[in-house]
């Protein structure tokens, strides 16, 4: 068994990530994780991330050894919904204290796992490493070995202590696991050509449930979903699928990855989200099991169900129509589901004004701009203060969001919907979409809008901080207006680089001064892109622009 | 198993055992002639139609299930607002007790007031007596400062002329002459609690305004800056009047509550029982009259009594219960217009926190169908409340709304999208509502404790809002008014909400799946 040092090296060395396989031998080395700011108010930890890639596995013991914090924080925290057994929302924990700490709690574990299997036999018994047994270096690797062959139950460690990463490492830590211990362990009653794999999917919501029906329509059966209302049983066969779809890339494209390389499983990113994006999906699987070796009518009862599914769909989202007249929307979210939504809002009727490209690849803008059109406005990062603005000027009505704008949406006073995680509405499928539309008409005619925009109504006007911060921006704009150095100096002054804190203007000199025509050459003159690399797509725009920069010199 | 010493069963137990429950299947079988009991089903059901309704509303002499109380009620809420007052009602004793229950049960407080005790002769030959030994063992047993003296139906159809008693009886002195015996007549058979409580409001202020029944010369206004506040009968009261006087106070307006009987009616228990306590004092209730204005918080409880003060030459302004932002936006700038101040930050940032809590849970509220019944003011103040939070108040139903109220509330519809579909009931009773409930169902149902029956017979869920709430303790302590006050009523219809939402998803591997801890 490899040490978590090594696990984690050969995570980061992920050859099915497009991002990484362009990077040097050493930046490979480095990880592809963003190193968190110390001082930032930054998301969750490695072992979080483990967790909520686990824990839609229902009928598992989920144990967590380590103090209360851990599972105090994330007992059944998250909307993933069940068929079957409730017990992946008991909170189980070693919840050790100041003698194990000295003692060690090994032990304790021990018993713990004895008691779950005693009172609840499950199939399996998941144990997850936290912060501080792995610094008192309790061993749980070993103790679930022993308690595995001592009680005849599989016992899986999961060893993603916090302290190692990010939540994204450990999502992938978490797949490891199930590679390591779970997957190809056991064998399915029985195969058909048409099963697959679905990994990264967490049913949320119970949005699985809106495209699975689809699927048994078309006679594919899920072997195992990775891990939205999965059970152990199906995941432990599930290297005997025929194709896998891997839904969310970033956390689970190493066990997709693993599970091709080991059981010759091919799979495609893809996604439920959009009408599009299903048809394309469900198309995508049937070609993939037809390859496989299924009979290839398959490929054209998916075609009857996509275009019964769509007009459907279509029908149901037209009705929508005459309300959203005029309506505009302004899209802030990460990439796929940019441009994943956006043909379904437009056929809603809906005129996107904007959309944020932050995460989006190359491919993402292209998309968005074949639908949106070439002057389609896209943000990079935008302030509160901007938003506000843009909703004060009537350029927007309603904005979709993530969880974490929710909260300066509100504050911004602009009409707010979650299409993210935290949501409690499940968008998946066509009639996902639908519901969606219906979500936004509830939301751009709730009445508590027009109640969060007005101030109070003694306040003088022009006197809130919403109209003195439009005035200082409209000041502001002016005075850059009327003076080009300083408006150069402002444009100059945008980051691009936000890890490495590289702003466009130094770029651009070092595209002049050293005539740099790559990514590579900018990142070693600059050090832009040597972060997270996120921002790679702006400095090829902006190495693209190079010409024209130079001409107009 | 019956009764056992060892194991004491309370009623809800007790009663289920299968002796008892054979001893109630036998008196059913064999002495009450038991009807056949698809025939019940069937009327049952049938009382649940469309056809029902028509009949149901057809109905022209019956009342079934009141959402009113009466005029005697409300005089004794009002009485009880001023300091060391007891109420004195004329008439049957039986009367009095109920008031006293039913103010015992909401409040959970000792609630004092007497009666005349007039029996069958007095019935006969007049009540003179009765007011004059009353008066006499009232002041000299419970030494009140003030008696405030109201009348049941009985003294009125044999048509006692109270200012005359009194007279009488100071004349043979059962108080002395200059003593503060303010009265009003508050017949049962007109109006409702609410227009006793204006009556007694009215009687109250003019005694001490217009030269107490001719024994004092009538108060000379001398215009000060100070502001009137009334209430109104409101079950809120306790929690409601002092939110009223902390706003005052962060405005920094100089007030007078007429009527405060936030004290009386929450009293500490710490060994001494208050008879009386707090109130409006005798001296605050004369110098009222010098006030800039009197604002009345419900319309419908003073309609008698803000005519008395603008006569007075007094600026009023009535609310309807105002409930939420807009409703509490306007009030408040109402008082500052007339007080001359400023609106201080700290309300701004309460109302910033209302918005915020609004926009936070509004999700769940929006597009939701209520019932709600009460008193016509709290109807349209909660109506009002819905519409901003995107709910459709599709029933809105008064006993004891009027055709002029009627009229205020479909205004109010008007004003609104989410009122389109909304219908107004003025006069109509529970069991109308029970109609409305069945052909036209909505999401929840507001009002007081006798909802709970519409809940059990039509499966809509109750929040209780509303006079009386007999079955749920201390709500009354929290004020619905005021930036705060619309906070409680946002949550009280939340927790209703996602009660609702657990108890439909908690069984276990059926509905579970969306028993889920975040909502």
């Amino acid at each position: 068994m490899s040490s978590l040092s090594a696990t984690i090296q050969a995570v980061f060395d992920e050859p099915g990530c497009g991002k990484n396989a362009n990077k040097s031998a050493a930046e490979r080395k480095k990880g592809c994780t963003k190193q968190l700011q110390p001082g930032g108010a930054a998301g969750g930890c490695a072992f979080d991330g483990a967790k909520i890639a686990l824990q839609p596995l229902t009928d598992v013991a989920h144990l967590v050894h380590g103090p209360i914090a851990c599972e105090g924080n994330s007992w059944d925290n998250r909307g993933a919904k069940s068929s079957g057994s409730a017990l992946w929302r008991t909170g189980f924990t070693t919840d050790i204290n100041e003698t194990d700490i000295v003692f060690g709690g090994e032990k304790r574990l021990y018993k713990a796992i004895r008691e779950i299997i005693e009172k609840y036999d499950p199939p399996a018994v998941f144990v997850y490493q936290t912060c501080l047994p792995a610094m008192t270096g309790d061993d749980i690797n070993a103790v679930c070995k022993a308690a595995a062959a001592k009680f005849g139950k599989p016992v899986i460690p999961i060893n993603s202590p916090g302290f190692v990463g990010p939540k994204n490492l450990g999502n992938k830590l978490a797949g490891e696991a199930l590679l390591d211990h779970v997957i190809g362990t056991e064998e399915p009653a029985y195969t058909t050509p048409y099963d697959i794999n679905i990994i990264g999917e967490y049913n949320l919501s119970g949005e699985l449930w809106q495209v699975k029906p689809l699927l048994d329509e078309l006679g594919i059966r899920i072997l195992s979903c990775i891990s939205g209302d999965g059970k152990y049983h199906e995941v432990a066969s599930s290297h005997r699928a025929r194709a896998a779809m891997m839904v969310c890339s970033k956390a689970m494209i190493n066990v997709a990855r693993k599970m091709e390389e080991r059981y010759g499983i091919p799979f495609f990113e893809g996604s439920f989200y959009g009408i599009g994006d299903t048809s394309d999906s469900l198309r995508e699987i049937a070609r993939l099991l037809v390859e496989r070796g299924a009979p290839d009518d398959l490929l054209a009862r998916t075609e009857t169900v996509i275009a019964r599914e769509e007009a459907r769909a279509w029908a149901a989202i037209a009705p929508y129509k005459p309300r959203f007249q005029g309506k505009k929307v302004l899209l802030i979210t990460g990439g796929v589901k940019s441009w994943s939504v956006v043909a379904a809002l437009q056929e809603a009727g809906l005129e996107l004004v904007g959309t944020s490209v932050k995460k989006s690849t190359k491919e993402d803008k292209e998309r968005i701009k074949e639908l949106m059109g070439q002057d389609a406005h896209m943000i990079e990062d935008m302030t509160p203060r901007e938003m506000y603005k843009m909703l004060k000027d009537a350029r927007a009505d309603i904005m979709l969001s993530g969880g974490r704008s929710q909260f300066i949406a509100l504050k911004a006073a602009m009409p707010w919907l979650d299409i993210n995680q935290e949501r409690h509405h499940a968008y998946m499928g066509y009639v996902g979409m639908v519901r969606l539309v219906e979500e936004i008409s509830k939301t751009l005619f709730n009445p508590v809008w027009e109640q969060v925009r007005r101030p109070a109504p003694w306040n003088v006007p022009g006197d809130s901080w919403q109209d003195k911060a439009i005035a200082q921006m409209d000041a502001e704009a002016a005075a850059l207006a009327a003076d080009p150095v300083r408006a150069e100096v402002a444009r100059r002054s945008r980051p691009v680089c936000v890890c490495k804190n590289v702003n466009l203007g130094t770029i651009e000199d070092a595209v002049r001064s050293h005539a740099l025509a790559t990514v590579a050459e900018v990142k070693s003159h600059t050090n832009a892109t040597g972060g997270c690399g996120a921002c790679a797509v702006r400095v090829e725009e902006i190495l693209a622009a190079g010409p024209a920069l130079v001409a107009a010199e | 198993m019956t009764q056992n010493a060892e194991n004491v069963l309370d009623h809800l137990e007790l009663f289920r055992g299968p002796e008892y429950q054979q001893m109630l299947a036998n008196k059913r079988a064999l002495f009450e002639d038991p009807r056949d009991p698809a025939e019940v089903e069937r009327v049952r059901e049938w009382a649940k139609t469309p056809e029902y309704r028509e009949k149901n509303f057809a109905r022209e002499a019956l009342t079934v299930n009141p959402a009113k109380a009466c005029q005697p009620l409300g005089a004794v809420f009002a009485a009880v607002g001023f300091e060391g007052t007891i109420p004195f009602v004329h008439g049957s004793q039986g009367c009095v007790a109920y008031y006293r229950s039913h103010f015992s049960r909401h409040f959970k407080e000792p609630s004092s007031c007497v009666s005349s005790s007039m029996t069958e002769d007095a019935a006969v030959f007049g009540g003179l007596n009765n007011m004059i030994d009353g008066l006499a063992n009232t002041y000299s047993m419970y030494k009140p400062k003030m008696i405030a003296v109201s009348t049941t139906c009985m003294a009125e159809v044999i048509g006692d002329d109270l200012n005359a008693f009194i007279k009488t009886a100071k004349e043979k002195g059962s108080v002395p002459a200059d003593y503060d015996v303010p009265f009003a007549h508050t017949p049962a058979f007109v109006g409702s609690h609410v227009t006793g409580y204006d009556n007694v409001m009215k009687g109250i202020l003019e005694h001490f305004w217009d030269g107490k029944a001719g024994t004092a010369p009538k108060l000379e206004r001398q215009p000060n800056g100070k502001i009137n506040f009334i209430g109104g009968f409101d079950g809120y009261t306790v929690g409601n009047l002092r939110e009223i006087k902390r706003l005052f106070g962060l405005m920094g307006i100089d007030y007078t509550i007429l009527g405060d009987n936030s004290d009386v009616w929450d009293t500490p228990t710490d060994g001494e029982f208050r008879m009386y306590d707090g109130g409006t004092t005798l001296t605050d209730a004369a110098e009222a009259v010098h006030a800039k204005a009197t604002i009345s918080m419900q319309e419908y409880c003073t309609e008698k009594t803000l005519p008395l003060i603008a006569a007075h030459g007094q600026e009023v302004a009535a609310f309807n219960h105002p409930i939420g932002v807009a409703g509490t936006d306007k009030f408040l700038m109402t008082l500052a217009r007339i007080a001359g101040v400023e609106i201080p930050e700290a309300l701004a940032l309460e109302r910033g926190r209302l918005v915020d809590a609004i926009a936070d849970s509004s999700a769940h509220i929006h597009g939701k169908k209520f019932a709600i019944y009460g008193d016509p003011d709290l109807c349209l103040g909660l109506a009002a409340f819905l519409l901003e939070l995107g709910a459709e108040p599709t029933h809105v139903l008064a006993t004891n709304g009027n055709k002029a109220w009627a009229e205020k509330v479909q205004a109010l519809f008007d004003s609104s999208p989410f009122g389109k579909n909304c219908h107004v009931y003025p006069g109509k009773d529970l069991w109308h509502m029970r109609s409305l409930l069945f052909t036209e169902p909505v999401d929840f149902l507001i009002g007081n404790t006798y909802g709970k029956y519409l809940e059990r017979d039509t499966g809509t869920p109750l929040i209780r809002i509303g006079f009386p709430i007999f079955d749920r303790h201390h709500h009354h302590r929290y004020p619905v008014w005021g930036y705060q006050g619309g906070l409680n009523v946002l949550v009280w219809i939340l927790d209703k909400i996602f009660d609702e939402i657990d108890k439909s998803t908690n069984v276990p591997s059926k509905t579970d799946y969306s028993f889920d801890i975040i909502r």
